[in-house]
């Protein structure tokens, strides 16, 4: 699957003079990243994993329906509190900002989605989203981890992906052979020295100066360290004079949000973002914890997202929302859900293509009290490894899966 | 310095290669041949340390590094309790500190730099593992047989709990064999790809039926052993399991295995060595019955560890970075935020990213990771945990005769620099400097001495 390193190059070299030439010398920095991935739109995603389990029933509700109502006796949302978004169906009360980007036909819904055999574990369930194969099937790597192994060139100086949070790096984004960094805040990319303007000038001199060494590894290194270092100024200088065009919301996952828009805006290279919002599993008290979790994801999406656009990225991004399982159809007798199956997916951005996709799953034909998936989630990876990536995605996700009408 | 010019691309003679450094004008052996020496055989060395071995020479210095692998009975004792106070908390990343720690004091550097390869190379990590004691087990392990037996040191791996854990092959039953550990075994640790086949590793897997892990110690389960007739690599018979480490650890190929791996960690980032190249130590290897030591030790002398095709030819390592940056100042810190800081800049020690280990070479660097480290020098700097020689840095350096700016200079360049810092370089940092009566701007000098892309290098 892997392909060699130096086959890999000699395919990224070809690739990348040929779409770089078009532009002439002077070559934005993402699009000399996105040439060298054989694109020539500087694209970037940005997954947010919703951890714990989101319970799919209350985020996209069939408030009509019998049967919810019926198995959700304390939970149920009436149909005077939701979104409405078609008839029998509507967002939480929580999702406004989803529901404004829904009528400004920037998000598209994929109902149903999960996977054969669903593994009611937090972690394996995870696992098999991150990597797309089972616990028996050896696991090394994640799906974008094989996406930036086959990709990436070894040559460039941004980081190839960015996990911005202190918990534990993605399995997706893990590879053999490409390391992807995490960082906690910005300050990993400021350069310190006591504030002196003197020590960042000498600094940024320094290695800016080209070695006549014959040595290959320090022209490398003297090219990283002056990438670096201009990649702190520029992150710098947008802390100062970058000011998000939308208010982010007071939270963690915004603020993460809002560190990706500010590298995304210096012009960092890096073509992927990871962060993470946990806290969905809710077992007991479900209904004010769950609408504070969702009014945290579409408030801060909703906020990423307008502040892209405005800031003129809002072609080059789109953001997939995913979590590792929705949750029982039954409430449980602690006003809360239990772990179940199927759920929704939330694909945000300029590009896509807005609305709902698939059908709500079916309340009467459960298995085993759980809703059936009808979407495979691999049919998204899929979808965004073609339509958005622009990549053949057999190769990452070891099969082919059909596509869905979701970009473009 | 040669012009490393005529070595690019350039064909290597192995039976030059592996013959015994003779200094040369062209490659004298003085201060900065020395301190390469000690860079890569462990993390670095005093100036007097390199002064005592420039007047010994080469291949003398080399045995003192070889003769020095074990430790005073008093600094284990100090050792195991250190390591037995980190073990009450639980806390795995204590022992990341606790081994960190160790690379800093170790009279015994080409122990702990040896170690660190095995770690590497079987790597386990205590993300996955959660068991402090058995990650400590394995660390002590990969220790005793660092310079040991290579084929002694599979078979105890083979055994060894925290591995098992690690590959999920803390269970193997007769009826379902798990071919996790066969397969890294035969592609990662011994073999590499293309000197097995996908039967080998079946067959391999069949032998380490009944194998098990049972509270946290491994355990041989003859009840779930598969006691059938295995082939592997053309060999037949009713193996188990150490026989069938035997049979992979006999091939040629894992001689040859080994020794890449090893000029790879010792001698140079790039080019990937060529069979051609490592067949001479892979002989030796062999011939030694796969005793470590000796291959390390022609390394350590030879030609290409001493030629343009290796000094200054590898990425330091984070490791390498902030323990080399500390030993060579007879520095000391918190070594717990220190291993903290090393493992954001992509090495956490225990704490491998998969069980390939680390790639290393170019993979270390990225803007992130280049900030990430010119702040380690600053963080260093201005900690008032941080020592250098018991004392400041500014006390340290003059007690080391580096009194004005150029003297200092010089002693890092002797000592931390693969490769000479531009003079341009010297010029500005000069005038960073300042007329050095605050300890601020001298701080501010080394900082960006060690910010250079120059510093990188080892």
């Amino acid at each position: 699957m892997l392909i060699n390193p130096s086959t890999r190059r000699q395919f990224l070299t070809t690739a990348a003079a040929s779409s770089v030439m078009t532009f002439g010398g002077t070559v934005p920095a993402f699009l000399r990243q996105a040439a060298a991935e054989g694109r020539d739109d500087g694209r970037i995603l940005v997954v947010v994993e919703m951890a714990g389990g989101n319970d799919g029933l209350n985020t996209v509700v069939p408030y009509d329906n019998d049967a919810y109502r019926k198995a959700r006796p304390k939970l149920a949302i009436p149909k005077s509190d939701v979104l409405t978004i078609k008839d029998g169906l509507g967002l939480n009360p929580a999702l406004s900002g989803f529901a404004d980007l829904l009528q400004d036909g920037r998000l598209t819904i994929v109902q149903g989605v999960g996977y054969p055999n669903p593994n009611r574990s937090h972690f394996e369930s995870m696992d098999i989203w991150h990597t797309c194969q089972r616990k028996e099937d050896n696991r090394i790597d994640g799906w974008l981890g094989r996406y930036l192994a086959e990709t990436t060139a070894t040559d460039f100086s941004d980081p190839a992906a960015l996990h911005i949070g202190e918990d534990q790096q993605p399995f997706a984004l893990m590879s053999r052979d490409i390391r992807v960094s995490s960082i906690r805040s910005l300050d990993q990319f400021r350069l310190e020295g006591n504030d002196s303007k003197q020590f960042r000038q000498v600094v940024k001199e320094l290695s800016d100066a080209r070695r006549e060494s014959g040595n290959d590894l320090l022209g490398f290194v003297q090219s990283s360290t002056s990438s670096a270092i201009s990649a702190s100024d520029r992150i710098e200088a947008a802390g100062m004079t970058y000011k998000p065009s939308s208010e982010y919301p007071d939270n963690g996952l915004a603020q993460k949000l809002k560190v990706v828009a500010k590298l995304v805006n210096s012009g960092l290279t890096t073509p992927f973002y990871y962060v993470r919002i946990d806290g969905f599993d809710t077992h007991s008290q479900q209904a004010a914890a769950h609408q504070s979790l969702l009014r945290q994801v579409s408030d801060s999406v909703t906020a990423f997202l307008n502040d892209m656009i405005a800031h003129g990225h809002g072609d080059r991004v789109l953001c997939l929302c995913f979590s590792e399982f929705g949750r029982r159809v039954n409430e449980n007798a602690s006003e809360g859900t239990d772990h179940g199956t199927a759920g929704p997916i939330f694909l945000a951005g300029q590009q896509v293509k807005p609305g709902l996709i698939g059908k709500h799953p079916s309340l009467s034909d459960l298995k085993d009290g759980d809703l059936q998936h009808h979407t495979d989630f691999r049919q998204v990876y899929a979808t965004v490894l073609e339509h958005w990536l622009k990549c053949d995605s057999t190769s990452v996700l070891g099969k082919s899966y059909k596509t869905l009408p979701l970009i473009g | 310095m040669v012009n490393n010019e005529v070595f690019v691309n350039s064909h290597i003679d192995p039976a030059w290669a592996w013959s015994e450094f003779q200094p040369s004008d062209a490659t004298p052996w003085n201060i900065r041949t020395a301190a390469h020496l000690y860079r890569r055989a462990g993390f670095g060395a005093t100036k007097p340390q390199l002064t005592t071995a420039v007047e010994a020479g080469p291949i003398a210095t080399a045995e003192v590094i070889l003769n020095e692998t074990q430790e005073p009975a008093d600094y284990l004792v100090e050792m195991a309790s250190l390591a037995n106070s980190g073990l009450a908390t639980g806390n795995p990343k204590q022992l990341s500190a606790w081994w960190a720690y160790r690379m800093l004091s170790t009279p015994a550097q080409l122990l702990e730099k040896t170690t660190l390869f095995w770690h590497g190379h079987f790597a386990t990590s205590a993300e996955k593992v959660q068991d402090i004691e058995l990650m400590l087990a394995q660390n002590n392990l990969l220790r005793k047989f660092a310079l040991g037996n290579f084929a002694g040191l599979l078979q105890e791996i083979s055994r060894d709990p925290a591995m098992l854990i690690y590959l999920d092959s803390a269970t193997n039953r007769k009826a379902h064999p798990n071919e996790n550990f066969a397969r890294e075994i035969m592609e990662l640790f011994c073999l590499g790809e293309g000197n097995y086949t996908e039967q080998d590793i079946r067959e391999l897997a069949r032998c380490f039926t009944g194998w098990e892990v049972k509270r946290h110690r491994f355990r041989f389960n003859r009840y779930q052993h598969d006691t059938t007739s295995k082939t592997i690599l053309g060999k037949s018979g009713d193996f188990g399991g150490e026989e069938g480490v035997q049979i992979v650890v006999s091939q040629d190929s894992a001689a040859e295995f080994i020794v890449t791996k090893l000029v790879n960690f010792f001698v140079m980032d790039e080019p990937w060595p060529t069979s051609e190249l490592v067949a001479p130590l892979a002989k030796e290897l062999r011939e030694n019955e796969m005793q470590i030591a000796p291959v390390v030790r022609r390394i350590m002398t030879s030609n290409l560890f001493y030629s343009p095709h290796a000094v200054g030819r590898k990425v330091r390592s984070p490791v390498e970075f902030a323990i080399g940056f500390l030993r060579t100042l007879e520095g000391s810190t918190n070594t717990f935020e220190l291993s903290e800081t090393m493992e954001t800049l992509g090495q956490g020690l225990l704490y491998p990213p998969s069980v390939k280990g680390w790639d290393g070479g170019r993979t270390w660097i990225n803007s992130s990771t280049l900030l990430g480290r010119s702040n380690l020098i600053q963080h260093l700097l201005n900690n008032n945990k941080t020592r250098f020689g018991r004392t400041s840095l500014p006390e340290f350096l003059s007690s080391a005769n580096a009194r004005s700016i150029d003297e200092i200079i010089e002693l890092f360049e002797d000592c931390l620099f693969a490769v000479p810092v531009p003079s341009a370089a010297k010029d500005r940092i000069r005038q960073l400097a300042g007329n050095q009566q605050d300890p601020r701007q001298l701080n501010e000098a080394v900082h960006a001495l060690c910010t250079l892309p120059e510093f990188q290098l080892c």
